[in-house]
């Protein structure tokens, strides 16, 4: 044990003489963090989220155009634009404002939207009503030309203009159901007998109760368990603290395979070498050592998420209701990390060989690992091919803790897989540690 | 006079190697000498050192010190022997205090004891003032100096040597040779290879001149000079043997 704790102590004396190698470990992966949280910090938030300047071209000033800009409004993803420079905003202004870049999106109510969504919902309704031998409402013929026009900057992007159309289908939907529903109540309504009282006649519900009805139906979400009706949104913040914090404990990678380089080249390793048993403890105590540097790099970085990222104007980071776990989970990828250096170091013969290789190999296995996008935008392949990178399951343990307030139970596989991958390149390195002379 | 280090019909070729490092190398080390280990450069002198330590496994053949095999019990032997590699063996970036507490402790030795060893070794290498210094701050000389120290840490029975004077002043030099000649004197052993035939026949008490992996010829400088034809000096006996050939 004192042999390791010797070990242990010269590796703090030799990196507190290394203050570029310490600012490496700590404050790169801080910056990184900040600088990445902040720049994905709009790309992470769903479009819902949101709230888009909508212009609005309304000629036609009826119960549908209310009926739609009053839900637009109340959905609070859009602020209604219908005047600029207290003129109304009208259908060639817009356009040109949106070619311009100036806005995004802008739909254009036609005059005489409502009378025509009034005499679709008649024509529906008289059909209906025919069918059942009740009264009928006026209507003609159908016009193509009033319906709800939307426009977009021509930059917008696809998926942009998709979740924007959906959200303004769904209350011109609405509105016009709404309308159907009224017409058929007013058809209904002339001709219902007030001394019924069967049960069907019963059921009849003024048109006002419509929302109310139709809150009743359709989809809702629900939780599968308690641990998700917790669960954190995948925010910037939640995506990018964890997983430049991993990449930055693999980044030890360079400390470690230079200093190990560096003690061969300079003879110091074979003085270790030439001790009898020194170089398992020597080993040991490098593993623990740059363990609890990477402990520590995950701690830090987690504060940073915790307190710094705030004042930045970010959410704050969520650790999740079972925080205690992440202790395990962090001391797991600290030795796969750390193991990952040993083994890079023992390997390669120059730092010339090694640095590059442990820095972009790092690089590799954390965009297979879902630190520079998450996972699940992945093609299935490559969600396969994920679970090659410790990365992907030092990642997904902090994400059960965090954003699904998982449990030990939840991360047990992560560690056993994080150990065994330590432990394979521990043995392939103890292997070459003991046949490098022989072949000198 | 017993002998401290027993070596037999010793072969090793390097994996790629045309020619083998060591090729039936028989050799012994008397107790309580000052041994020379003298070869051309791809003599094979390394790679005995080397099987001595136990840090390269021959082909064939056997290396005894006191009678434990440095093949089969190299841990049992490296606690007997200290080793002065031709490179600073020492972390550059730590002062020499530094160094000896972690290398005494990595022998397992307590350290009030690396303390008064290391200090006394200090003093008498003349690097006391210096020992709160970092390696790397070191000159030539007292890096040597400092590696001899680390060596000897453990206070080892036997003391190998790489050419441990090389590069250094003429000042520090004899600093070190008379640190092994007293070093001898407390009944320690010690085999040292160097290029400096100059220096090795006024230390040694025996030289071993080997070459292509063999050996040449052994025994007390002055024999050799006195048998090898028109030789005056241990320079002289080794051209004689080795030739004037260049080697890389």
């Amino acid at each position: 044990m004192k042999k390791i704790l010797a070990t242990i102590l010269k590796e703090w004396i030799l990196t507190k003489r290394d203050v570029a190698g310490l600012m490496l470990l700590f404050i790169m992966p801080a910056i990184l963090i900040i600088v990445m949280a902040l720049v994905q910090d709009a790309p992470f938030k769903d479009y819902q989220e949101l709230k888009f300047d909508l212009l609005v071209a309304n000629h036609d000033n009826g119960s549908l155009s209310t009926a739609i800009i009053d839900g637009l409004k109340e959905s609070e993803s859009f602020t209604i634009i219908d005047s600029i420079d207290e003129k109304p905003v009208t259908e060639h202004r817009l356009k040109f404002l949106l070619q311009e870049g100036d806005y995004k999106v802008g739909i254009v109510i036609p005059k005489g939207a409502t009378a025509e969504m009034v005499n679709a919902a008649n024509i529906v309704a008289n059909s209906i009503s025919e069918k059942i031998g009740m009264g009928s409402l006026p209507s003609r013929e159908m016009r193509d030309t009033n319906y709800v026009r939307m426009y977009f900057d021509p930059a917008s992007k696809p998926t942009f203009r998709m979740s924007v159309s959906f959200a303004l289908d769904k209350y011109i939907t609405f509105s016009s159901s709404h309308i159907l529903v009224e017409r058929l109540a007013k058809i209904g309504g002339t001709n219902i007998d007030s001394s019924t009282t069967d049960s069907a006649s019963q059921n009849i519900r003024p048109a006002e109760d419509f929302v109310k009805i139709f809150k009743g139906i359709g989809i809702k979400e629900k939780m599968l368990n308690e641990h998700e009706a917790n669960a954190v949104e995948v925010t910037s913040v939640q995506h990018n603290v964890p997983a430049w914090a991993i990449f930055g404990m693999f980044f030890i990678v360079i400390p470690i395979c230079g200093h190990l380089i560096r003690e061969r080249d300079e003879g110091s390793a074979m003085r270790i070498e030439l001790i009898p048993n020194a170089r398992k403890y020597v080993s040991v105590g490098k593993i623990l050592f740059y363990t609890l540097i990477c402990t520590l790099q995950f701690v830090v970085m987690f504060c940073i998420g915790l307190w710094v990222i705030p004042l930045l104007g970010l959410p704050s980071l969520h650790l999740g209701t079972n925080t205690w776990v992440l202790i395990p989970v962090a001391v797991s990828i600290a030795i796969a990390a750390t193991s990952y250096g040993y083994f890079i170091g023992v390997i390669f013969k120059t730092t010339n060989q090694a640095m590059p290789f442990g820095a972009i190999s790092v690089v590799i296995l954390s965009a297979m690992g879902g630190v520079w996008v998450p996972i699940d935008v992945f093609t299935p392949v490559m969600q396969k091919m994920a679970m090659i990178s410790p990365l992907y399951w030092g990642l997904d343990a902090v994400n059960n803790i965090t954003l699904r307030n998982g449990n030990f139970y939840d991360i047990q596989m992560h560690i056993l897989v994080l150990l065994a991958f330590s432990t394979i390149l521990w043995m392939i390195s103890t292997q070459r540690n003991k046949t490098r002379y022989q072949n000198k | 006079m017993s002998v401290a280090i027993q070596i037999d019909s010793l072969k090793k070729q390097y994996q790629g190697a045309l020619e083998p490092a060591l090729n039936g190398l028989t050799l012994q080390v008397n107790e309580n000498t000052i041994t020379g280990l003298l070869g051309p450069n791809g003599a094979g002198k390394t790679t005995c050192i080397n099987i001595l330590c136990g840090l390269v496994k021959p082909d064939s053949g056997n290396a005894e010190i006191y009678g434990v095999s440095c093949i089969n019990e190299p841990i049992a032997v490296r606690s007997q022997i200290g080793v002065v590699p031709q490179q600073i063996a020492l972390f550059p970036n730590m002062t020499a205090w530094e160094n000896f507490m972690y290398i005494g402790s990595l022998y397992g030795l307590e350290k009030h004891y690396i303390r008064e060893r290391a200090g006394n070794l200090l003093n008498r290498l003349g690097l006391e003032k210096q020992a709160d210094k970092r390696v790397n701050r070191y000159s030539g000389g007292m890096k040597r100096r400092a590696n001899i120290i680390a060596s000897l840490l453990h206070e080892p029975i036997i003391l190998i040597l790489d050419e441990p004077t090389a590069g250094v002043d003429v000042q520090s030099r004899a600093l070190i040779l008379d640190f092994l000649n007293e070093y001898k004197a407390t009944g320690k052993t010690i085999l040292y290879t160097s290029h400096l035939l100059e220096e090795a026949e006024r230390i040694c008490d025996d030289v071993v001149i080997i070459d292509n992996g063999e050996l040449i010829i052994t025994g007390t400088p002055k024999k050799l000079i006195l048998e090898t034809e028109d030789c005056n000096h241990l320079e002289d006996v080794f051209l004689h043997y080795t030739g004037h050939s260049v080697r890389d």
